[in-house]
């Protein structure tokens, strides 16, 4: 194993931390702002995949897809908002989980119904296809490009946090939410906002991620576990936290699957363990 | 705190009965469904246990029931251990495993302990499901049932099975009741209300939280030992999340906190499910449509509804009375 070898795991690791950091960057923010415990934010992952495979077929264009399935979902996000989430945004844990469990079975029928049950796959862009040679390896280019959008969201999204009035506005919503209101911050208005950009998030980590694995009606559930880890490692409502979580679990998952086969499949899941009963905040808490 | 009222004595035992019937006229058929029926009603009172008196809600049930289904699979195909001792081995390593989890997570609640849950149950699923020895996802068959020849019983007949399968939910049923109306269980439903005052009264709450896990894990291994006992065939699949997911949906569907109604739940998932898929293929829909809506009206479900349809009758009828 040569350094290139490496390089070329340094890569594929930060490439699924990436997605990883999309998805659960949404249920983060969901989550610290609203106190909601989305189960369906994977199905929400799973439709992004879905619809930008039939845009791009009716269009013709990837890039098509790119801009109109994150709105697509974001569509379908905010009619759920309105019919059931907003409802349940006072509920325990426990019905929130349920209703968004049974959210899951409906997204996968209803993408059974309507797309049937073998995979369908996405053609990757004629500008991003092929190699790009770099760090002394040749890598996909389309790869790269996963890596770049999710760096791209991650600067966007650190400065509207942290550098806007936007942002010290959810800030300060999620460290007390009554008194935010108290001082005149409309705060429901603003959730709604931030849960329709999380939905915006799970479905550009759809598009990008269709022409790598395929959309499947599988999709949703076998990353909605490893994002739901990331989200407490990295602490509720973080968005720091969604960083340096995606980032530690994609690099065990990828790193640790080549030097420790056997280990790494639980790694995370001790990790999590670790983490609610050491640090039950997360690494990073939002402050709060 | 938990009652076994005369409405629930009743309801429970005409539901047992309304099984044993349908497994007597309806044949091989009916009794595969029955048994399906007593695995999930097994998985939903333990669950119910712990979640409807404890307030923990669990995604790990379905790993605890698998798990103890594994040992016994690995220790009567592995080591050929004879099915009765091999069964209370594997319903000792659920519980032991249950009340481990129940130690570790005892300082966490709400969604931290229903996360929680959800990685240990994930961590034995990935475990099992990595291990080459345990035939990874291919799974294990051969898995030998109780040999009851001594009795004039064949355990391999459908209908004998089927009766040993509701034999089993109205042991669990009662061992439940018992122990939640021991002073275990009501000091459970104490720490449920009102954390704080209980340990203010000296109660170690992680101790209980621990017994109740432990408890629970005991009455989803007797799931798990019918399960492999009636397919004869173990795969990871009894141990992924969506499983506990599954019972859960059945608990709420029956009514959560009553016990009876995890039964009654369990019953109806199952002939709902049976009857819906023989109608379509989209019967997650169905499903996931009822769960929804059952949550949003209340959340009472089928038998929590009818009792409280009658309290409200009954404190009517009194209040007329009165006047």
């Amino acid at each position: 194993m040569d350094a290139g070898f490496w390089v070329l795991q340094f890569l594929n690791a930060l490439q699924f931390s990436m997605l990883l950091f999309l998805l659960s960057i949404g249920l983060t923010v969901i989550f610290g702002l609203l106190h909601f415990v989305n189960l369906a934010h994977g199905a929400l992952y799973m439709m992004g995949a879905y619809i930008a495979v039939s845009t791009a077929n009716q269009t013709g264009s990837y890039w098509a897809a790119f801009v109109l399935a994150p709105l697509g979902v974001t569509l379908v996000g905010a009619i759920l908002y309105f019919m059931l989430i907003d409802r349940l945004r006072t509920a325990n844990p426990m019905n929130q989980v349920l209703v968004t469990f049974g959210l899951i079975f409906v997204f996968l029928d209803l993408v059974r119904i309507t797309w049937g049950d073998i995979a369908l796959g996405l053609e990757v862009p004629p500008s991003l296809e092929g190699s790009s040679y770099l760090l002394g390896v040749h890598y996909p280019t389309y790869r790269l490009f996963i890596i770049f959008v999710g760096t791209m969201v991650m600067a966007c999204l650190w400065l509207v946090l942290a550098r806007t009035q936007i942002g010290a506005m959810i800030r300060a919503s999620v460290e007390n939410g009554a008194m935010a209101s108290a001082v005149g911050i409309n705060v429901s208005r603003l959730f709604f906002g931030a849960f329709c950009v999380g939905c915006a998030l799970a479905g550009l980590a759809g598009v990008i991620a269709a022409p790598i694995f395929s959309a499947t009606t599988g999709m949703g559930i076998s990353i909605l576990i490893p994002a739901l880890v990331v989200v407490v490692i990295g602490g509720l409502g973080s968005l720091e936290g969604a960083i340096v979580g995606s980032l530690i679990v994609g690099f065990i998952e990828t790193i640790g699957a080549v030097i420790f086969p056997s280990v790494a499949a639980v790694s995370s899941y001790l990790l999590l363990a670790a983490i609610l009963i050491l640090r039950p905040k997360g690494l990073i808490p939002a402050r709060g | 705190m938990f009652h076994q009222t005369h409405t629930r004595c009743i309801v429970f035992a005409i539901s047992m009965l309304g099984l044993a019937l349908y497994v007597i006229l309806g044949g091989f058929f009916a009794g595969e469904i029955v048994v399906k029926i007593a695995v999930l009603a097994i998985i939903a009172i333990s669950i119910d246990v712990v979640a409807g008196f404890g307030g923990m809600v669990s995604l790990c049930h379905g790993a605890i029931m698998g798990l103890s289904a594994y040992t016994y699979g690995v220790l009567t195909v592995k080591f050929g251990v004879p099915a009765l001792p091999a069964s209370i081995a594997a319903i000792g390593v659920a519980a032991t495993f249950g009340t481990m989890i129940g130690w570790v997570t005892g300082r966490t609640s709400g969604i931290f302990f229903i996360m929680a849950t959800l990685a240990f149950g994930q961590m034995a699923y990935t475990l099992i499901f990595k291990s080459r020895w345990l035939g990874g996802d291919d799974g294990m068959g051969g898995l030998p049932r109780f040999d009851a020849s001594d009795f004039g019983l064949d355990m391999n007949n459908t209908v004998t099975f089927a009766f040993y399968a509701i034999a089993g939910i109205v042991v669990c049923y009662a061992a439940a009741g018992c122990v939640l109306r021991s002073a275990f269980g009501r000091t459970l439903a104490g720490i449920h209300t009102n954390e704080a005052r209980m340990k203010a009264f000296g109660v170690n709450t992680i101790l209980h939280r621990a017994r109740a896990m432990g408890f629970s894990s005991l009455l989803s291994g007797v799931a798990g030992i019918i399960a492999a006992q009636h397919t004869q065939y173990i795969s990871p699949e009894l141990l992924f999340w969506t499983v506990s997911g599954e019972a859960l949906i059945v608990v709420i569907l029956g009514g959560l906190g009553t016990l009876t109604g995890p039964v009654i739940g369990a019953m109806a998932f199952v002939l709902l499910k049976h009857q819906i898929s023989s109608l379509t293929d989209y019967w997650h829909i169905v499903i996931g449509l009822l769960l929804i809506l059952i949550v949003v009206s209340g959340g009472r479900g089928l038998f929590g509804q009818y009792e409280h349809w009658r309290s409200t009758h009954t404190q009517k009828t009194a209040k007329t009375n009165y006047a």
